[in-house]
């Protein structure tokens, strides 16, 4: 069974190569002189105000997990798409009830305005 | 076989390491890297089974959605990490003794007395064309039609429950309507340049030392 | 796979629900603000057909359709009616609330009928995942109502505890139900039933999957103990929002109890039995004496919940005929007596004040003495004085309990609810014999009226001739 994955691996491995090798690259050819005021932390010439970590604003949330359940409905896609000609009709109703329910949810998050940034 | 075995043991024991890092990290944000690794290993042993479909969406939907989201969520809080562990130091005991028990309770059901090869023979292997997301559609929009419109109303439910608690909007927030932009037409709404005469320059009645050099230049 | 579309006959009332839901929620969005009102009439008038409609498809043999993920049966109708009577109630209850502090938004009639449609398919459910999917529909509908006033950072914590225990309750239902399915090979209960009648209690994976089974429901009923959200979550949540949560979901885990322990475990009577004896004695205890230093009439209505818990339990574990039929006329009459007790600490509240201290019922005689008769009514039935439906509940709970020989359970059952009966009646000493710190009459909206007349017509006649609804409860399992 793992045959079938060979490709995949060759795959992965050049990915690895190349991703790893122009970082490797870098690595051995760059020319590096560090010195403490190139390591310190810049920002504008001042000493750094606070730490890099801010709160986030809660829309991000909004997006993401609006984002989350429209990617979880695409991939219940996946296998009805794969398998639609040996579902007949009963089958191709079924996704498209499925796709109604979330319509719904679709044109109330578009006309409460959770899709609009501000 | 023994290949397979060979991998099956690297990923579990992968798959242990990094749910034991999620656990003791200190850092929230490290502590969801490593459930990045422990689901992509998760993930490789569904592989093994030849489970290839749900793998791919467990990468898909946990990897890809859920711990971006887990991510927002931890920089959103802005977590004390000293307050963190002296609560994870205090409750340290009382979680050991819950996981000791579950362990041995997992032990105890699932193993090769319960759940065996001799109770659960290997599945014939399937030809090379065998396409598990086929038959894992097939049965899903056929048998469980019904759970799975039951889905759609819980993803529902997300997307109204989401939006109540969350969607707050600003009216004092200042910003540019880009459909509203672009209908700008010549003439009334664009900015005008208009041409006004000079005025003649006035002569202060009693200029000061300094103003009158300026003035004069 | 050829499929029958007459199938779909039994399930109407649950579409019905759900086109309901998704046309309020589309309506509202074009709603103004003063016209918010439709979003009432069109949830209220639409319940009263999904009613009608469940009656209509109701009735006859049980039905097994959805390749084995549905079930109808006569309990199921009986059950679904009395869901959608007691969720309509709170409706109409909250009416004036809801409209007085902005909270009159489609989003309330849409998570609640949610809700409501989570209930119909736990109480339907034939297979492990149509139940737990049923199930979450519910929590999460209920989890979102919880937090509903946004600006309110005790609903906010509110809805957080109820969230975590609640999802940690699920997570051990499922861990159960996960080895059941192991166990027996099977997702529908039928089947199930078949493997666990077939394997006994010698497997060790049936046994261990019980336990967190009953975990689970534990958790779900808010039984001791596994009782810790219950009351916080009715002390931080709104009031129509309690009465909800308080009322509906209780003849829900009734069904999802049953189902799993009755038809899908029914053979392993003996072990779980022992599990309920121990959960129903403490929840009796815990509940009805921690009541009685409750300050706040919420927490104290939230632990009388725990105690009634403990007598459904009772019912449930006789495992006879009777005592199922016990359990259920005491689920359904409890939710009736919770949907009337919170419905009128709803009324009470008014704009900037929400009625939940005990001395804010202090003198509820003379400011409206038809809410403070109500009130004494529900206090009493609760407390199962006869000749309320309380008593009636109570006495068939205990009747089923000795009939199988556990008489010192129901000695115990009788000593607690006397103990309860002190906090009960001492609302009612404070409605009728304390002095009231404010003198202004009460404005009631007439359909508010019209529900509270209704419920408390009903606990009355009901207690007087509990056949009407006792028929229809034995004949579920006969």
């Amino acid at each position: 069974m793992l045959d079938n994955y060979l490709p995949i691996l060759i795959f992965m491995i050049i990915g690895l190569l190349v991703g790893g090798g122009a970082m490797v690259a870098g690595f051995v050819l760059g020319e590096r002189r560090p010195d403490h005021q190139k390591n310190s932390p810049y920002e504008c010439g001042f000493e750094a105000f606070e730490t890099a970590r801010l709160k986030f604003d809660v829309r991000y949330y909004l997006v993401a997990i609006l984002f989350i359940i429209f990617d979880l409905e695409i991939a219940f896609l996946f296998p009805w798409a794969v398998a639609l000609d040996g579902l007949g009709m009963v089958g191709f109703l079924a996704m498209v009830i499925f796709l109604a329910i979330l319509v719904v949810g679709f044109v109330y998050e578009w006309k409460k305005g959770a899709l609009e940034w501000e | 076989m023994g290949f397979e075995k060979f991998l099956f043991y690297v990923l579990a024991a992968t798959l242990i390491a990094a749910a034991g890092m999620v656990v003791t990290r200190r850092n929230p944000v490290h502590a969801v890297l490593f459930l990045v690794v422990a689901f992509f290993s998760s993930a490789m042993l569904w592989m093994l089974l030849e489970a290839e479909f749900l793998a791919i969406s467990l990468v898909l939907v946990y990897v890809g959605a859920v711990l971006v989201l887990f991510l927002f969520v931890i920089m959103m809080l802005d977590v004390d990490i000293a307050t963190l562990k002296a609560q994870f130091i205090r409750h340290l005991p009382l979680a050991l003794v819950v996981g000791v028990i579950m362990l041995v309770e997992i032990f105890l059901v699932v193993g090769p007395g319960n759940f065996g090869g001799e109770s659960f023979p290997n599945p014939a292997p399937q030809g090379p064309d065998y396409n598990n997301t086929r038959e894992l559609g097939l049965l899903l929009y056929s048998s469980y039609l019904y759970p799975f419109e039951i889905a759609a109303v819980i993803l529902l439910v997300a997307i109204v429950a989401a939006i109540r608690l969350t969607l707050r909007h600003r009216p004092d927030t200042k910003y540019l309507d880009p459909s509203k932009q672009v209908y700008v037409r010549k003439g009334p709404d664009r900015v005008q340049l208009i041409r006004v005469p000079p005025e003649p320059r006035r002569v202060p009645p009693t200029a000061t030392p300094t103003s009158g050099v300026e003035d004069e230049a | 796979m050829t499929f029958d579309y007459a199938h779909l006959l039994p399930i109407v009332p649950e579409i019905a629900v759900l086109v309901l839901a998704s046309i309020l929620l589309l309506v509202d969005l074009w709603l103004k603000d003063e016209d918010k009102g439709t979003n009432h009439l069109i949830a209220v008038f639409g319940l009263l057909v999904v009613i009608g409609l469940t009656g209509v498809v109701g009735g006859g043999e049980r039905e097994i359709v959805l390749s084995g993920s549905y079930i109808r049966d006569p309990m199921s109708d009986v059950l679904k009616i009395a869901v959608l009577v007691v969720s309509l109630l709170s409706f109409v209850y909250s009416r004036d609330y809801l409209r007085d502090r902005g909270l009159w938004v489609g989003e309330f009639y849409v998570l609640t009928l949610c809700a409501v449609l989570g209930m119909m398919v736990m109480i339907s459910a034939n297979s492990f995942l149509t139940l737990y999917l049923g199930l979450e529909l519910l929590a999460l509908s209920l989890y979102a109502l919880v937090a509903f006033e946004r600006d309110n950072p005790s609903g906010a914590e509110a809805a957080m505890k109820y969230f975590v225990l609640g999802a940690l309750g699920s997570g051990l239902l499922l861990y159960g139900l996960s080895m059941l399915y192991g166990a027996s090979g099977s997702l529908e209960l039928g089947a199930v039933a078949r493997a666990v009648a077939w394997q006994g209690a010698d497997n060790q994976v049936l046994v261990f999957g019980l336990v967190f089974v009953v975990i689970g429901i534990g958790f779900k009923f808010g039984a001791v103990p596994f009782h810790m959200w219950v009351p916080d979550t009715y002390q931080g949540a709104p009031n129509p929002v309690v009465l909800f949560l308080g009322s509906a979901p209780k003849i829900a885990a009734f069904a999802l109890a049953f189902r799993l322990l009755v038809d899908g475990l029914g053979q392993l009577h003996a072990d779980w039995q022992g599990m309920l004896v121990i959960l129903s004695v403490i929840s009796l205890a815990v509940g009805n004496i921690v009541a009685i230093a409750q300050t706040n009439i919420k927490r104290m209505l939230a632990y009388s919940t725990i105690s009634h818990v403990g007598f459904i339990f009772l019912g449930l574990l006789a495992g006879t005929t009777e005592g199922f039929a016990a359990a259920m006329f005491y689920a359904i009459v409890y939710a009736l007596m919770a949907a009337g007790g919170f419905g009128l600490l709803v009324m009470m509240s008014r704009q900037g004040h929400e009625v939940e201290r005990l001395e804010d019922l202090k003198g509820l005689n003379e400011r409206d003495s038809w809410q403070a008769a109500m009130m004494a009514l529900v206090m009493f039935s609760m407390a199962g004085v006869p000749p309320t439906v309380g008593f009636m509940a109570k006495l068939l709970v205990l009747d089923a309990v000795i009939s199988i020989g556990l008489w010192w359970l129901a000695l115990i059952a009788v000593f607690f609810s006397v103990i309860g009966a002190f906090y009960y009646l001492r609302v009612v000493k404070i409605i009728y014999f304390d002095k009231p710190e404010v003198i202004e009459p009460l404005v009631v909206g007439s359909g508010a009226r019209v529900a509270l007349s209704v419920t408390g017509l009903a606990i009355l006649l009901l207690g007087l001739f509990p056949a009407a609804l006792l028929t229809y409860c034995q004949a579920a399992f006969a």
